[in-house]
């Protein structure tokens, strides 16, 4: 389902947006309006009160919405209604601690019962043969990242491990928008796509209209965190902006994908 | 399974730093297994660092509290404390690995000390990252490590203590994985840092098994040795763990309940890398801690405290600010010793395990001096 969504949008843009800022309601008006404007899926994230892979923006938006109550149970309350809202697949992304509190698997089948249709774990590289098992079970799609600095060997076993589609991590470092992308992501992305059918999107960096174009010459889909987090924090009407965002991006809108 | 203590330990790392891990753990095994490098080692250790350092009878302190207690020197350490031990073996795997750039977290400031130090003394450039909090409350150590010639680097995210610095100093190394090692100071982190970070502290356990035997002609009945994230209580646990002796890591307790002691009162988790006993709320998030001393401040622990406090292998007792802070001027006035004040939780346990073991022989690891603290020993009024 998330790999048919960013396949058949002709610019596939899969927005993350922070859980939780500055509150669930609004959350979810978000996501409806990110849906509307033409995002081919939507990353939910999962504040988490030491995010080692995130950039200032997205440890600032982690931090907030953890200050303005955030709670897992809010989260599980919520999804089913955002899931059923809006036509796109949701996907959870969430360092691990916060999906092992009660147990990886029991959370894991909650996130699917919620309406979730995959996770991203950005922290768990090495023993993600077991992450696979347990997300199979779960009947979720593990969509897992692939680095700049991975290997070919590694890159292979990873993609092996993915559904949904492949992250590919454009820059070697934190989550934010850059100015200029690496001139080896081409060939890396290029790399991955012989290894698998399924789509594979590039995020880690992205921030303008130009890096969506140049990327989309050669992969599936872009990832936007930090460049959308950093706007909807500064804008009074935080729905609205997330709709301008995608405009600013890009984004075909829906009846015209 | 590899880099696992039990449940506890991994590689919970970006993707980007995976690579490298692997990387460190090939370097580091084949460096391990070189007698040349522990020539080396064993050679700085001898005439840079000072060791062995000695093991002290304190006499004074025995009869005071009712116990033959000896006390493991690591104050006397060059840069003063047990940290050099880890900072030295570190930077010869750096410079075999051709890394350019040294980084690292620190918390009291004698890891960020110790690491300038060695950085000097190989002549790389270093940058520590410093929670701006424990910056105000350690000034003479971030004095010292500019003089060093380091760049000190405020983190003034989160709570601005160590767990901050540690996050942030794994972000600059997933930014710049290419050219720099991250010199981790404790034995936290991904699989292999606490297994390195043992070996290389392991000499206090190996030294002072020696000196009480050769000493006393007997083992003691306990180790005790503070725990933060319990490099110094690895260090020597290492020399006694096939011994029946018994292991006593000592917690911070802040003031009072939830202000630390991860294996206490935490539950397994994942933070910096690693599985591991994690001071945390319902949801998963990670919580404020708070001790008088900066070293002990941390909401986790090293995955193998988590491993050896569940198979039983070691115990983990409290000592709270007030205990701490009395242990310090106790030492001062008994033995002429100022400890650090994260040592000064271990000194403080004495009186509590002398309830129940009158008379025991016990060695105490002082892994550090007290110097860097005087500052806020006198803010709290001693």
């Amino acid at each position: 389902m998330i790999s048919e969504a960013i396949l058949s949008n002709r610019r596939a843009i899969i927005p993350y947006v922070t859980a939780g800022l500055p509150d669930m309601e609004t959350t979810g008006k978000i996501i409806q309006s990110l849906a509307k404007a033409g995002a081919a899926a939507i990353e939910i994230g999962i504040p988490f009160s030491d995010p080692m892979a995130d950039g200032p923006v997205l440890q600032q938006a982690s931090k907030r919405a953890i200050d303005a109550g955030f709670k897992m149970e809010d989260l599980f309350e919520h999804l089913p209604g955002w899931a059923a809202q809006c036509q796109v697949p949701l996907v959870i992304m969430s360092y691990i601690n916060p999906l092992m509190r009660h147990g990886l698997a029991p959370t894991l089948r909650r996130l699917k019962t919620s309406g979730v249709s995959g996770v991203i774990i950005p922290d768990e590289p090495a023993d993600a043969g077991a992450l696979f098992v347990l997300t199979q079970d779960a009947g979720l799609d593990l969509i897992r990242l692939v680095a700049p600095t991975t290997p070919a060997e590694r890159q292979r076993e990873i993609v092996s491990q993915c559904r949904g589609f492949v992250y590919a991590v454009a820059v070697k470092g934190v989550t934010g928008a850059r100015t200029l992308m690496p001139p080896e992501l081409e060939g890396n992305v290029k790399a991955i796509k012989s290894l698998t059918d399924l789509p594979v999107c590039v995020g880690f960096g992205v921030g303008s209209s130009a890096q969506v174009d140049a990327i989309m010459r050669f992969a599936d889909g872009v990832i936007v965190g930090s460049f959308l987090m950093e706007r909807l924090m500064q804008a009074e009407d935080p729905v609205a902006a997330a709709g301008e965002v995608m405009k600013i991006l890009g984004a075909p809108i829906p009846e015209d994908i | 399974m590899k880099g696992y203590f039990g449940e506890f330990g991994g590689q919970y790392v970006p993707e980007t730093l995976y690579p490298a891990l692997v990387e460190l753990e090939n370097a580091m095994e084949s460096a391990f297994n070189e007698a040349a490098f522990w020539t080396e080692f064993e050679g700085l250790m001898e005439d840079y660092v000072g060791r062995p350092s000695p093991l002290s009878l304190a006499r004074r302190l025995s009869a005071h509290c009712g116990l033959e207690v000896w006390l493991k020197r690591e104050d006397l350490n060059h840069t003063g404390s047990h940290k050099i031990n880890n900072a030295i073996g570190q930077i010869l795997l750096a410079r075999r690995m051709g890394k350019a750039r040294i980084i690292a977290e620190t918390g009291a400031g004698q890891h960020g000390v110790a690491t300038a130090t060695v950085c000097a003394l190989f002549g790389m450039p270093c940058a520590v990252y410093m929670g701006s909090e424990d910056m105000q409350r350690q000034r003479l150590n971030v004095e010292r490590m500019r003089l060093l010639g380091a760049d000190v680097v405020p983190v003034t995210t989160g709570s601005a203590t160590l767990k901050d610095a540690t996050s942030e100093a794994i972000r600059d190394w997933v930014t710049n994985v290419d050219t720099t090692y991250y010199l981790i100071g404790s034995a936290i982190g991904p699989h292999p840092y606490p297994t390195m970070v043992k070996r290389f502290q392991s000499i206090i356990g190996a030294e002072a098994r020696a000196q009480i035997l050769a000493k006393k002609g007997a083992l003691p009945q306990a180790v005790i040795a503070c725990v933060g994230g319990g490099s110094n209580a690895i260090g020597i646990f290492a020399g006694f763990m096939h011994d029946p002796v018994e292991l006593i890591g000592v917690e911070a307790y802040g003031n009072g309940v939830h202000s630390g002691a991860s294996i206490n009162f935490g539950f397994p988790g994942v933070l910096h890398g690693a599985c591991l006993h994690l001071l945390q709320d319902g949801d998963g998030q990670v919580l404020p801690t708070h001790s008088v001393a900066a070293g002990l401040d941390y909401p986790g622990v090293g995955p193998e405290h988590s491993f050896l406090a569940m198979s039983g292998r070691a115990r983990y007792g409290l000592v709270d600010d007030r205990q701490a802070l009395a242990a310090f001027a106790l030492l001062n006035r008994l033995e002429g010793i100022a400890p650090a004040l994260e040592s000064a939780h271990a000194i403080a346990y004495l009186n509590i395990y002398a309830q129940d073991h009158p008379g025991a022989c016990v060695i105490v690891n002082l892994s550090g001096r007290g110097d860097k603290d005087l500052h806020t020993v006198l803010e709290e009024g001693l």
